[in-house]
């Protein structure tokens, strides 16, 4: 799996592409929480994330758990009909803060960093 | 394969050749079992403990990671049989450390997730099998029979909720692995494993060797 960063003021956009399981999991866990320790609001682009596995889900409830209780946002965008599937039936989608177009998605978070 | 064995005569010789004949089919068995969902029958109408029973099973990812290696189920309790041929021929859970990796990330998962009254917690044993045959004497069936198959039942004992209980066979397979992918123990959910527990249990010959991961 791939990760690419793109910095917005406070928001850190990090792209996902490939497959996020037990094999990299641990690679964006760090960068995810590290950003998110940083005080910066994150945004998970997911046009390229073609599975996630539980491990991947992990990741995300932990950095949910630790954004808030920092001043940061979780968001993510773009996901797959098949990774949206998988948040709806692991009820993911009824915690995290989904969005299906980026450029709507940044603007959430930026009004909400405001 | 899933081998047949039907016979009428008790003592045919056909039955004997053909009970021979079956291979052992080694592999990872796997028991599931969802926590306080009996208990509840007794206490909620069937749409509450019904939908959480579904919300479980969805989250479950190994069932639908493997839906044809899930064995059999008797109520919410699940056995599942994974040969070694089936696993490393998987995209992304192809080997025991990524299996118990997602299974430990499932329980997590289950444990930590924000709402409330959305799933069950569950508890697991695992074993790494080798004295086990793919085989079945009720037409239209797939079962898997054999010394280790019991031995992962009688594992069942020791877990509770939240808790993987595994062999200690199983985790000397999980550590190879990860020793030839050069990856430490510590950056694994085997940073959270206990020591190692040796006991005897029914009708096992010999005391097994097991850990366990309270998640």
């Amino acid at each position: 799996m791939e990760l690419t960063f793109e910095k917005h003021g406070s928001i850190t956009i990090i792209g996902l592409n490939g497959r996020l399981d037990t094999t990299n999991y641990i690679e964006f866990e760090n960068k995810l929480l590290e950003e998110i320790s940083q005080g910066s609001s994150v945004l998970i682009e997911c046009t390229h994330l073609n599975y996630i596995s539980s491990s991947g889900l992990r990741v995300l409830l932990l950095a949910l758990k630790k954004a808030e209780k920092t001043s940061s946002k979780l968001a993510l965008c773009s996901l797959q009909t098949g990774i949206m599937e998988v948040f709806r039936i692991s009820a993911f989608d009824s915690i995290f803060s989904i969005y299906p177009y980026k450029q709507d998605a940044l603007e959430k978070l930026q009004d909400q960093s405001k | 394969m899933v081998h047949l064995v039907q016979f009428t005569d008790p003592n045919s010789r056909e039955m004997e050749k053909a009970l021979r004949a079956i291979p052992k089919c080694p592999g990872t068995c796997i028991f599931v079992d969802i926590v306080s969902s009996t208990a509840v029958k007794y206490t909620t109408d069937i749409v509450l403990w019904g939908r959480r029973l579904n919300n479980t099973f969805n989250f479950i990812s190994l069932l639908n990671d493997f839906p044809e290696n899930i064995v059999k189920g008797i109520g919410d309790e699940m056995m599942l049989y994974i040969p070694d041929e089936v696993l490393i021929k998987k995209d992304t859970i192809n080997d025991y450390y990524s299996l118990l990796e997602e299974i430990y990330s499932t329980i997590l998962n289950l444990q930590r997730f924000p709402l409330q009254d959305m799933f069950y917690h569950c508890k697991l044993s695992i074993h790494y099998c080798t004295d086990v045959y793919n085989v079945t004497f009720l037409k239209g069936f797939n079962d898997y029979y054999g010394r280790d198959i019991d031995l992962t039942a009688r594992l069942m004992g020791k877990t509770r909720a939240d808790r993987l209980v595994f062999s200690e066979t199983f985790y000397r397979k999980v550590v190879s692995e990860l020793c030839k992918k050069g990856i430490s123990k510590d950056q694994t959910c085997l940073n959270h494993v206990s020591v190692k527990m040796v006991e005897e249990f029914k009708g096992i010959p010999k005391p097994v060797s097991y850990r366990f991961i309270d998640v």
